[in-house]
């Protein structure tokens, strides 16, 4: 239901944006709105029919009668692109970034980049942001810990599209060490890895400073309980009271984070996905919109809408499994 | 210098009286038509920047004390004025007209000299215009000047470019398009030397004389390597509506013509290509070179002519080295023309109205279900052999010459394809992509080009190979490949291409702005001219005028009251925009961004002789036109001096005129321009420099000692179109941006700066001036005086003209109904001629139509035929009377019978046909009426 309203909603603000004409003499604008009319987005008439409004053009009329073109009313393209989906799980195809291509099939060939790119930062970044974490709250009111917080509070303010432009010019401009562009299909496998290192690091970066603040916020408050001290007191080292009891309790509320996490970097990947040219969904949303490729957009937009939802939902699940005490409409 | 010249001039000024041109009383309202005229012209309008109403404004229309100019200086500037005027009319002048003018000019000058105030001086100046416009007499008839030769073409172009530059029409051009270039030192260019028009020559005349060390493909380190902002996702041409496509596409498509580098490598030369010669006229009965019926030879497999793919698909390789048949010269005008495939070009190609292939139209709107065989025998396009030769024939609905026949037909659209290639990758998929993708543009493409497409890697890179089968691939283009990657950060960082370029990665980059002065030196480096000219485009309209195109019933477009724009007197001033003009440092502002400094309003890229090669920039007519506007500058334009004369002019007459009060300096008034960008980026590059080179120009306390204030204030549109709206529509003071249109024929360009939306295609963007009022300015032609309309269509095309102003064949009039006494209502038509000599019209039909029911009934929307009787009234004048029977009107007055309180309210459609010079045209009039 929420997926479908969010859809919905897309669908239907999307549409009430201005309709866009082009610039230029009657020839140009009879052929544009010819085309609109074949994509199903205008009515054309011999007539004025005043139900639809204010036509959007008339053609010249000299071969006898004019054409009026009115815009279809928004909610009966809207159910038709339901119905369309409904009943046939029909999507639509894309009209201006690759005419004709199914855009379900366009998001297919895509989604992949995207997966594995995320995927690859959450690899990367969990480890180190969880150990940095725990090396500044062992190492807590140090210098170590001190410069780690810094560290984490400059580079947690810095976006992944805003890193990417110091790193290309550094390591690919003026080093010369990796691509400076997402490697084509057709590129060597090693220039291919090369591909990944820019736009993991750069999409991990802040993912490893939010764990490692996380964590060390966490292990350090964990540390400081009465129980932590009472494991001490039994007679366990340091070392066996954070490993046993403090770190199992300190990742109690990180692992979901996890899950949340990668929808974020989702999101975050967008831009990204535009200036390094990764063909991911990210990049296709923006380029959808640029193009106003309205059912690639909506495709697109229930991707994300979907991982989203279904993450949320891991996420809930996720806490009974790490914390027995939670029980989520659990009888007595 | 000037105002000595200038004052030298005045001191011998003869007082010849300005009856000598036996014409136009000088106070004259006969003129008067029933439309407002749009000419930049005195303004009533209160001054919306005084603020201070108790200071009393000196009264300088009684005498010169608080203007801001001296009365000589005043007086030599509106004398050089009708001198200008006089010496651009000189050349089309019979002896006799020259004689009169400069009689009336002569005259004009004197009593501008005598006269005692501001408002004497503008009487006399204007007296002086009307007794010179009187000399020359307006034109009549059908006159067309299409089939004239190009340097013709060019005098003609030159006289509508000086009207244009005159009247302020052509904006404030600030700067053209050319760049900075840098090429890959692996890369011999054609030519050292840009050629307008055509380039370097990379491609076609070019070498790459080593790998390129980042391409990991060993086959294509020799390929040249670029990049692509974004990637277009067809090559399907046929059905697209921006360039993007059209220049992916460019690389496998051939034309019957094209162009390559001349032997002296300082122009280029029009070769066929497809065709094996030059068009030759069929129809030229007259023998002056222009005709509507042409043919030429064209290649077919018998010459050697073959297809090439890349695809790998076997039903795709199967059309590999396949011959090109004749018949397939027809197929792409057979696929863009049936209507039921839907494409772009197609309806453009069939609704083109210069440059229209006979029966196109026709063949167009009956093919909605499918290609009809018999039908396409009505369209001008044959193909047929003859004498063994194999020929290719065309029809146009107009004569032109047979460069415009060449030119006109000759589109990369209309590339020979076999009908069975299109049979079996669909017309839905040519050149494109399949439903699911697993088809690419490579397999569904065949080339004729230098090219054919290799690799289609969506959003990734597009890779072109030569094409052995190519015409002239053995002598041009000898690089083996095109590599274009596709790189999306171009759009957010203007800096990315060119880092690529440095890194090694590509052959050639544009040196962005940032960067200009490290690289502009650099022995890699090359300039370029421009396609375009980037200007400020004008709203002078007064606000009666702007009401009348722009208000509630805008004859342009309809605004609510609270949508007026509050337009701003002085840019309806012509010295103001002058002073505007010259107040900007064009060479710095230029300079900054690596483009070319100019005042033109056509770039260096619009050909005077496109046969040749030869610019429009380089010729005789165009340094005429444009004189004026350089005059004691520093060769762009700029002159602070000049500027300040002509500000303090502005503001005399403004104030003459009322339209504004002096402030004080304390309190000045405050002229507010607003400044339409198309974008932040625009905005944050360009706005303030302008601001500061006009401001300080203005604001200097030596034009007004303070008294005014100018203010630029600037406002950004979401995308470029918002911006173009805006000037469309007369939402604007001043709007930023360019429009380019065929560099091969800047004379139908032009068109675009007519107030005529019709004329202009739309794109009208400078608003002040009536194009169609002869007597705005004027623009003279082997004796006649016309209206820029009525000149640049006869220019082009045919115009009818009427007292020297473009006329449609007929006007329609309208008689409301009135009720009979037994019930029935008479209405009636009234169609006029403009020239009846010439001009049949033959009713067809009068239709009644029920609105009442329509729009305030049931919805549903009926129509009826009413008789009708035809009365020659004599003059061109024809009256038709109809007449609605008692119970049809009784019917459609009350709609569907379901409103209670029905309006009555119907229509009537004319349908009528008009012979005009021996051609018939359907047309149609509605009106809406009230029973």
């Amino acid at each position: 239901m929420t997926a479908f309203i969010i859809l919905s909603l897309t669908y239907i603000l999307v549409k009430l944006l201005p309709f866009e004409r082009p610039i230029g003499g009657d020839t140009q604008q009879i052929s544009y709105f010819d085309k609109q009319y074949n994509l199903g987005y205008v009515y054309r008439f011999d007539h004025e029919v005043p139900e639809y409004g204010e036509y959007l053009y008339k053609t010249p009329s000299n071969n006898g009668r004019a054409n009026y073109y009115y815009q279809v009313p928004i909610i009966k393209q809207y159910a038709n692109w339901l119905k369309n989906i409904v009943t046939k799980w029909d999507w639509g195809y894309s009209k201006t970034f690759q005419p004709n291509v199914s855009a379900s099939v366009i998001i297919g060939s895509r989604i992949g980049y995207s997966i594995r790119l995320n995927i690859l930062s959450v690899i990367f970044s969990v480890p180190i942001g969880i150990l940095l974490g725990i090396w500044a709250a062992l190492k807590k009111n140090t210098m170590t810990d001190h410069t780690i917080s810094t560290l984490v509070m400059i580079f947690i303010s810095i976006p992944s599209f805003v890193l990417i432009s110091f790193v290309l010019r550094i390591f690919c401009y003026n080093l010369g060490w990796l691509p400076s562009t997402w490697p084509t299909d057709s590129a060597t496998t090693a220039m291919k890895i090369q591909g990944y290192i820019i736009p993991v690091f750069c999409l991990s970066f802040g993912s490893i400073c939010g764990y490692c603040r996380f964590v060390r916020a966490e292990l350090c408050e964990v540390m400081e309980s009465d129980y932590l001290l009472l494991a001490r007191t039994k007679g366990l080292t340091r070392s066996q009271a954070i490993m046993r009891h403090a770190m199992k309790n300190a990742m109690v509320p990180i692992f979901p984070s996890i899950l949340a996490e990668f929808i974020g970097i989702l999101g975050g990947a967008m831009i990204l996905e535009q200036l390094y040219g990764i063909p991911g969904i990210g990049k296709l949303f923006i380029l959808a919109l640029n193009y106003k490729d309205y059912d690639l957009l909506f495709v697109d937009m229930a991707i994300f809408t979907t991982l989203g939802l279904l993450a949320g939902i891991l996420l809930d699940l996720s806490y009974g499994f790490i914390d027995p005490r939670i029980r989520m409409g659990a009888k007595k | 210098m000037k105002k000595k010249a200038l004052a030298l001039l005045l001191a011998s000024a003869m007082v010849v009286s300005m009856a000598a041109c036996g014409g136009k009383d000088n106070n004259d309202d006969s003129k008067s038509t029933p439309e407002p005229s749009t000419t930049a012209g005195p303004s009533t309008t209160e001054a919306p920047g005084n603020t201070d109403p108790t200071s009393a404004p000196p009264d300088v229309s009684a005498t010169w004390d608080g203007a801001y100019i001296e009365a000589d200086d005043y007086k030599a500037y509106i004398s050089h004025d009708l001198e200008l005027i006089v010496s651009e009319m000189q050349d089309q002048l019979t002896a006799d007209q020259k004689k009169a003018v400069e009689s009336a000019k002569t005259a004009g000058i004197t009593a501008i000299n005598n006269a005692g105030t501001v408002a004497e001086v503008g009487k006399a100046y204007e007296d002086a215009f009307n007794a010179i416009l009187a000399c020359v007499p307006l034109a009549d008839g059908v006159k067309t000047f299409a089939g004239e030769k190009n340097d013709e073409r060019t005098n003609m172009l030159g006289i509508l470019e000086t009207y244009a530059v005159r009247n302020g029409i052509t904006g404030i051009s600030l700067y053209e398009n050319g760049s900075y270039n840098m090429y890959n030192p692996r890369i011999t260019l054609g030519t050292e030397n840009y050629i307008v028009g055509y380039g370097f020559g990379t491609l076609a005349e070019g070498a790459i004389t080593a790998d390129l060390d980042y391409e990991s493909n060993a086959a294509w380190k020799r390929y040249y390597h670029t990049l692509s902002a974004s990637d277009p996702g067809t090559l399907n041409y046929l059905d697209a509506n921006g360039s993007e496509v059209a220049d992916f596409y460019s690389y496998i498509s051939a034309s019957y013509f094209t162009q390559f580098m001349n032997s002296t490598k300082d122009g280029y030369d029009w070769v066929p290509e497809l065709a094996m010669e030059k068009p030759v006229a069929l129809n030229d009965d007259d023998g002056d070179g222009a005709a509507s019926k042409w043919r030429f030879q064209v290649r077919t497999g018998a010459e050697g002519l073959k297809y090439s793919t890349g695809s790998k698909m076997a039903d795709r390789a199967a059309f590999n080295n396949r011959e090109v048949a004749l018949e397939d010269y027809e197929t792409p005008f057979k696929v863009l023309l049936t209507q039921q495939n839907q494409l772009f070009r197609g309806s453009e190609l069939a609704n083109n109205t210069t440059g229209a292939i006979v029966g196109a139209k026709a063949f167009y709107d009956a093919t909605a279900n499918g290609y009809n065989d018999e039908l396409w025998k009505n369209v001008g396009i044959k193909t047929y052999v003859e004498d063994g030769k194999s020929y290719f024939e065309f029809e146009f609905t107009q004569t032109m010459s047979a460069f415009y026949a060449m030119y006109y037909i000759n589109s990369s659209l209309y590339m020979p394809v076999p009908q069975d290639f299109i049979d079996l990758v669909t017309v839905q998929n040519y050149l494109g992509f399949n439903k699911d993708a697993t088809q690419t543009p490579v397999d569904n493409s065949l080339s004729l080009g230098a090219y054919y497409l290799e690799t289609y890697n969506q959003e990734q890179e597009v890779v072109y190979k030569k094409n052995p089968n190519y015409v002239f691939a053995d002598t041009k283009y000898s690089i083996e490949g095109v590599h274009i990657k596709i790189f999306p950060a171009a759009k957010q960082d203007a800096t990315a291409s060119f880092q690529e370029f440095l890194a090694g990665h590509t052959d050639a980059a544009v040196i962005p702005q940032a960067m200009l002065d490290e690289y502009r030196n650099d022995p890699r480096t090359r300039t370029t001219t421009g396609n375009s000219v980037f200007k400020l485009n004008i709203n002078g309209l007064d606000a009666e005028t702007w009401e009348y195109l722009f208000g509630e019933n805008g004859v342009v477009t309809e605004t609510a009251k609270s949508d007026y724009w509050e337009v701003e007197p002085a840019l309806g001033n012509k010295y103001f925009v002058q002073g505007l003009q010259h107040s900007i440092d064009r060479v710095t502002y230029a300079n900054a961004r690596g483009t070319i400094p100019t005042v033109d309003y056509l770039s260096s890229n619009y050909m005077s002789d496109p046969e040749n090669g030869i610019s429009y920039y380089t010729t005789d007519a165009h340094k005429k036109a444009v004189s004026s506007l350089l005059e004691e500058t520093d060769g762009y334009g700029y002159s602070l001096e000049l500027a300040r004369d002509y500000f303090r002019i502005a503001l005399t007459e403004l104030e003459a005129q009322g339209a504004y009060k002096p402030g004080t300096e304390a309190n000045p008034t405050v002229i507010n321009l607003e400044v339409a960008w198309q974008g932040a980026s625009q905005e944050e590059s360009a706005h303030n420099e302008l601001k500061s080179l006009f401001e300080a120009a203005f604001n200097d306390a030596s034009v007004s000692g303070g008294k005014y204030k100018l203010n630029l204030e600037f406002w950004v549109g979401n995308t470029y179109l918002e911006t173009y709206d805006k000037m469309q529509y007369g939402q604007f003071d001043i709007g930023f941006g360019s429009i380019s249109g065929n560099t091969l024929n800047p004379l139908d360009y032009v068109s675009v700066l007519s107030s005529d939306q019709t004329i202009s295609g739309g794109f009208t963007l400078n608003w002040g001036t009536d194009t169609n009022d002869p007597d705005a300015y004027p623009i003279v032609y082997r004796g006649e005086r016309y209206s820029y309309d009525a000149f640049v269509t006869a220019a082009n095309s045919q115009a009818i003209v009427k007292q020297g102003a473009n006329k449609p064949v007929v006007e329609v009039g309208y008689t409301p109904i009135t009720k009979n006494e037994d019930g029935t209502y008479t209405g009636s038509f009234q169609v006029t001629a403009t020239l009846p000599e010439l001009t049949k019209v033959t009713p067809e039909s009068v239709v009644c139509c029920n609105y009442e029911r329509y729009r305030n009934g049931d919805k549903e929307y009926a129509e009826k035929e009413v008789e009708f009787k035809t009365e020659d009234k004599g003059n061109g004048v024809t009256l038709i009377t109809f007449t609605v029977p008692a119970d049809l009107a009784a019917d459609y007055a009350t709609g569907s019978g379901t409103v209670t309180a029905p309006t009555g309210i119907t229509g009537f459609d004319f349908y009528y046909t008009t012979t005009f010079n021996g051609d018939d045209q359907s047309a149609s009039h509605s009106v809406e009426d009230k029973f």
